[in-house]
């Protein structure tokens, strides 16, 4: 792969800030607005360090804005829109011109090359219904490098293990609780991984610690490659592992990384662990400016021996903001309490929130559902059972289809919903 | 070869431009549209040293532009074929080409002068046939490639051209861009400014896209064509086209 050198790539990134801003302040109120409540020009901003003067984007702007508020092109321009779970009831849409996805088929082109990924492979994917986004961009990525693609296709671990069989599939791009889910499922009905052609797992929507990896490593004789994006917006393999394994190179050329102090917002130095923050270089249609990640991370600009230039991040998994990770697709408090309102059709007095495993074997082999837990209540009650399970059954259902992950809703009295141990 | 870094340009109180970056790399033929009025020839004239006042960083292999006087810069090896030509009328067709060559006169540089002058009349074989020919009975064409060849004169690593195809019949033009596309062949680095985005993006390696003096999109100049913002605004395609009624 060539690379430009470290000048070039200087210019490259400030020139494409710049125009980024231009068309942002040009084209979009929300931006244009908050330069001027800041007493600021875009020019104002001469270098990449110029860009802590801007004041930052969050989730609540996305939700604030929809649906189209902050996209940068007529709606004429736009040749895809794209749906994700918000921080409220609004979801996130986002939107994407022809010229945006040329650049993330090739960015993720080069991400799955970075992973060894080539022509001859057989490649398939598996994502909840919340990371479709991620599914129809790593289809895209993948068929550009004219590896062949099974896509994303809501499927039993039965028929998912059919196909990564029969199918003779080499790389599997899932999130590490479907993979471990897979392992176990293996495990259960004896199925052997010999059995399987897959070399390379490529994991998305969530960390991995080492341990985690030498089991799937061992249990699927693979190799595991990780993987990060934004499944709001806008997209996956911002930043990827390249053969050395040590940190996610950033994709630089598309994506300006900052660490801050997530309480203050301060630029932190080299090295120390803060909140992620992107600003996008090349997008057209959907333009972050300082957008907060609320992923954690620390920033590695040491090159590496791979010869890639970008800087790279090592991603910690723990959470700046109180969003919930499940299955890789990113659920806020608030937003769950909403649906269940809407789900419900009342608010419920008191509602708990937790990320749970299914627990197949004792530590991993877990996939990872939403559970809430309902104060049991006389709104709530019914004498009739029957009536009871109907309205849970119904809310779960709900939610599963607005939020795109596996719901479970328990009713729990008084007395045990706020000691009882989960 | 060129990197320039939040230039701003003034005339008088207004910035004309207002931060622009962009660089062009050794070999490249970049082109730099616009509509008029965007700034794009004031861009040229700040790199000429012929708009003194401006503020940011212009470096021609990384030496500073900076308070060089116009001549010291066409001694570094940056020539301009300015808008609307600007030949000399009444010089017959060779003075015009030797003035190209004024600065290498004083360095005694004849023999290579001699050579270049050969060089220009192989590119453009129309002006060997007029010589003695004063430079105002031209046609608009030729005079066109009297400016090209009198600015090659100077030895040029970069050429600037501003609209070369201002005025000219679409043969002409078509001429004049193949020209650009051999030169940049042998060697010269060239920034093409044009209202005719199409012409010159299609020629194009890469190409800048200015509005009201802010650089407002770059990119590869395929990936420029292919832009609906770029055929909306610059290359004259009817809106229709575009959204039949949507929008």
């Amino acid at each position: 792969m060539e690379y430009p050198d470290s000048e070039q790539r200087l210019q490259m990134q400030l020139e494409r800030l710049q125009s980024t801003l231009n068309r942002a302040f040009r084209s979009v109120p929300f931006h244009q607005n908050r330069f001027q409540e800041h007493e600021m020009d875009p020019y104002h901003v001469e270098t990449i360090a110029d860009l802590s003067k801007l004041p930052f984007m969050e989730r609540k702007d996305l939700g604030e804005h929809y649906p189209y508020g902050l996209f940068a092109v007529p709606l004429r321009d736009i040749v895809r829109i794209h749906t994700a779970p918000g921080t409220n009831l609004n979801p996130t849409v986002t939107g994407y011109t022809k010229q945006d996805l040329k650049v993330w088929r090739e960015m993720v082109a080069r991400a799955l090359t970075a992973s060894g990924v080539t022509a001859l492979d057989i490649l398939q994917i598996t994502f909840d219904s919340g990371l479709a986004n991620w599914g129809r961009d790593y289809k895209d990525g993948a068929e550009t490098l004219e590896a062949s693609v099974i896509p994303n296709t809501p499927l039993s671990l039965e028929k998912q293990l059919m196909v990564l069989r029969d199918y003779k599939t080499t790389v599997l791009i899932t999130t590490p609780s479907s993979a471990s889910q897979l392992v176990s499922y293996m495990f259960h009905s004896e199925f052997n991984p010999t059995g399987l052609n897959l070399k390379t797992l490529i994991l998305v929507g969530d960390t991995v610690d080492p341990e985690f990896r030498a089991f799937l490593e061992d249990k699927l004789h693979v190799s595991v490659w990780v993987q990060y994006g934004l499944s709001e917006v806008p997209g996956p393999a911002m930043a990827f592992e390249c053969q050395n394994h040590q940190g996610l190179h950033v994709s630089e050329d598309h994506f300006f990384p900052e660490i801050i102090n997530p309480k203050t917002g301060e630029i932190l130095s080299e090295g120390e662990i803060g909140e992620v923050v992107f600003t996008s270089l090349s997008t057209r249609a959907f333009p972050l400016i300082r957008f907060r990640t609320g992923d954690k991370a620390r920033l590695i600009t040491e090159p590496c021996s791979c010869g890639c230039p970008f800087a790279r991040i090592e991603w910690l998994g723990e959470r700046t903001d109180d969003l919930l990770t499940i299955n890789g697709v990113k659920l806020h408090q608030a937003q769950i309490a909403r649906h269940m309102e809407k789900a419900l059709g009342f608010a419920p007095e008191q509602c708990r929130i937790f990320k749970q495993q299914h627990s197949y074997l004792e530590k991993y082999g877990a996939r990872s559902y939403l559970e809430i837990w309902l104060l049991m209540n006389e709104k709530l009650f019914s004498d009739e059972i029957k009536m009871l399970q109907k309205l849970i059954h119904n809310a779960e259902e709900k939610l599963h289809e607005n939020i795109g992950v596996p719901v479970k809703i328990k009713l729990r009295e008084s007395r045990t919903f706020s000691s009882e141990n989960r | 070869m060129l990197r320039i870094r939040n230039l701003k340009c003034y005339y008088g109180r207004i910035m004309a431009i207002k931060g622009v970056s962009l660089s062009v790399a050794k070999g490249e033929l970049v082109s730099l549209i616009g509509a008029n009025g965007s700034g794009k020839s004031t861009l040229l004239q700040a790199i000429c040293g012929l708009l003194p006042g401006w503020e940011g960083e212009l470096a021609f292999r990384n030496d500073s532009l900076r308070g060089l006087h116009p001549s010291a810069i066409v001694q570094k090896g940056i020539s301009l074929v300015p808008e609307g030509r600007l030949i000399f009328p009444p010089l017959s067709v060779l003075d015009n080409l030797k003035l190209g060559a004024y600065t290498r006169y004083r360095k005694k540089q004849h023999i290579e002068i001699a050579h270049d002058l050969e060089m220009v009349m192989t590119l453009f074989p129309v002006l060997k046939e007029r010589t003695r020919q004063a430079a105002g009975t031209l046609s608009g064409g030729e005079q066109q490639m009297l400016a090209i060849g009198r600015a090659l004169m100077a030895k040029p690593s970069l050429l600037l051209l501003d609209e070369p195809s201002m005025g000219l019949a679409p043969l002409l033009v078509d001429k004049i861009l193949k020209t650009l596309v051999q030169l940049r062949e042998n060697g010269i680095t060239i920034l093409l400014v044009e209202q005719n985005a199409q012409a010159a993006l299609k020629i194009a390696d890469r190409g800048y896209v200015l509005e009201t003096g802010r650089v407002v999109l770059q990119g590869n100049s395929e990936d420029l064509l292919a832009d609906d913002e770029v055929k909306r605004a610059y290359l004259g395609k009817d809106y229709g086209d575009f959204y039949d009624g949507r929008g």
